[in-house]
């Protein structure tokens, strides 16, 4: 017990959590976005069907509801922007819990992951992005997320229809017409996608990848290839599926798995080299989980080099691998490339 | 450290009540099911009037209705035609017995509907079709 509550009191960088919250403002934006178009429209949830969770829960005066709405999008605004972050996120829980919660009909999944994202955000002091804060947020955002895949995952696995790969066939097969003429798709290419032995080992592909992922990810040897699938994995999401803000929320919060710890790298670069100053300006901007330190105490024309947080030191192309493996927006392109030059 | 105990235990333990509940609930609220199923269904709905007529809700209705402006939210929109089952059977079919009742509730320049009813025909993924018929609760009548 003492261990788990030295693990989870312990005092971590929230570089991480501010980068989400960062990310994660404009995915509550386009959350609110079709609320505050009805409302626009002068429909709000109450004049269509809808069915409350409980006869209790409040229900505000449309005037109130609809400027209860705009307020989580300022909020969402600000989380972005930095203003008054923490009040700013909170706010925007507030009012994207509360807007779930109004009716059954509210629900889907992945606005109750953005729920769940908002929450651990307000619990976290993130305010300060070089700050640091007890971990425990983070630990329960991380078991959260691979809650999601592990639980999506198994649910797949022990449903026969889904194993067999019935469901996706025949999902696929009812859109068949809709491939045909709605997509560039070549005839070779739905015929394929519509083929029922496609469907037998591409179900248990999207089970494994699940599985994988909701796995994958607690492992340092295996977390950056579990990264790297799930990205892959959203992306067909989003390209094959409406899944609303369900994409963009997913691949923003892979972030929370990387280490919380900051400047532990050190890149070595020649100061008197274009090559190595203009790496620096890209290091500099784009390093938004503070991986790298940056010395300029390379020897003219020497190769750049880092220094791992193992202690290892890469010089040449595989520092650079290594550095841009480790950007947020330059990894998955740069993580193979790592694993090639290794 | 007490406090920070309780609410990751709270959290812990109401999550994992979720995903037992979602084991069996209609909606299945952070149990996560994504894409549980290719499930579809159609629906025949009808206003039974008081008089005993079976009127379906694509025709004229006291008051100017329409099934679609009242309904037409969570895949409930044209139930005439086959179309796929949101979020799983129980999720669709719950929404449809629970938008019955909705309706039939929010109809006031209705006065002739005694009650309305759906004739509803689904597949379970590839399964053969099923049948079940679902009522509103009777209207008040005048």
């Amino acid at each position: 017990m003492s261990r788990l509550d030295d693990l989870l009191g312990r005092e971590v960088p929230v570089r991480s959590l501010a980068l989400l919250r960062t990310l994660v403002g404009p995915i509550v934006l386009l959350h609110l976005w079709p609320f505050l178009d009805d409302a626009r429209r002068g429909r709000i949830y109450r004049d269509v069907f809808h069915q409350p969770y409980a006869s209790w829960y409040p229900e505000l005066p449309r005037d109130l509801y609809i400027a209860l709405l705009v307020l989580g999008a300022i909020a969402a605004i600000a989380m972005t922007v930095g203003i008054a972050a923490r009040a700013a996120t909170i706010t925007a829980f507030v009012v994207v819990t509360y807007n779930l919660f109004l009716s059954t009909t509210n629900y889907h999944h992945n606005r109750a992951y953005l729920v769940v994202v908002l929450g651990a955000l307000a619990l976290a002091r993130s305010d300060d992005p070089d700050g640091v804060a007890p971990a425990w947020p983070l630990w329960l955002l991380r078991i959260e997320a691979a809650t999601v895949y592990a639980t999506s995952g198994t649910s797949k696995l022990l449903d026969h229809d889904w194993w067999s790969g019935a469901v996706t066939w025949e999902r696929v097969v009812r859109v068949q017409h809709r491939l045909v003429t709605d997509t560039p798709l070549p005839r070779w290419a739905i015929d394929v996608l519509t083929d029922r032995d496609f469907h037998t080992a591409a179900a248990k592909v999207i089970i494994a990848t699940e599985l994988f992922i909701a796995l994958g990810v607690w492992s340092r040897r295996t977390r950056y290839a579990a990264v790297w699938v799930a990205v892959v994995f959203h992306v067909a999401i989003e390209i094959s599926a409406s899944v609303q803000v369900f994409s963009y929320l997913a691949v923003a919060a892979l972030v929370i798995w990387s280490v919380p710890s900051t400047r532990d790298r050190i890149l070595h670069i020649d100061p008197t080299s274009p090559a190595h100053r203009r790496l620096t300006r890209a290091v500099t901007s784009l390093d938004w989980l503070a991986r790298f330190r940056v010395e300029s105490d390379r020897p003219p024309g020497a190769p750049i080099a880092v220094d791992d947080r193992d202690g290892t030191t890469l010089e040449g192309r595989r520092a650079g691998a290594l550095v841009f493996s480790r950007l947020p927006l330059t990894a998955w392109f740069a993580l193979p490339a790592r694993a090639t030059w290794r | 450290m007490y406090a920070r105990r309780a609410v990751v235990a709270g959290v812990l333990a109401l999550q994992a009540l979720l995903l037992v509940r979602g084991a069996h609930a209609d909606h299945k609220e952070f149990a996560y099911r994504m894409f549980p199923e290719a499930s579809t269904w159609r629906a025949d709905i009808v206003r039974v009037t008081t008089d005993g007529r079976r009127v379906p809700v694509d025709d004229p209705w006291p008051g100017g209705y329409r099934w679609n402006d009242l309904a037409g939210v969570r895949g409930l929109g044209n139930p005439g035609v086959r179309h796929h089952a949101d979020a799983g059977l129980d999720n669709q079919l719950a929404f449809l017995r629970a938008a019955l009742d909705w309706v039939a509730a929010h109809t006031p320049d209705d006065h002739e509907t005694a009650y309305l009813e759906a004739d509803v025909t689904y597949w379970h993924n590839v399964d053969p079709p099923a049948r079940a018929v679902y009522r509103s609760h009777e209207r008040p009548t005048r």
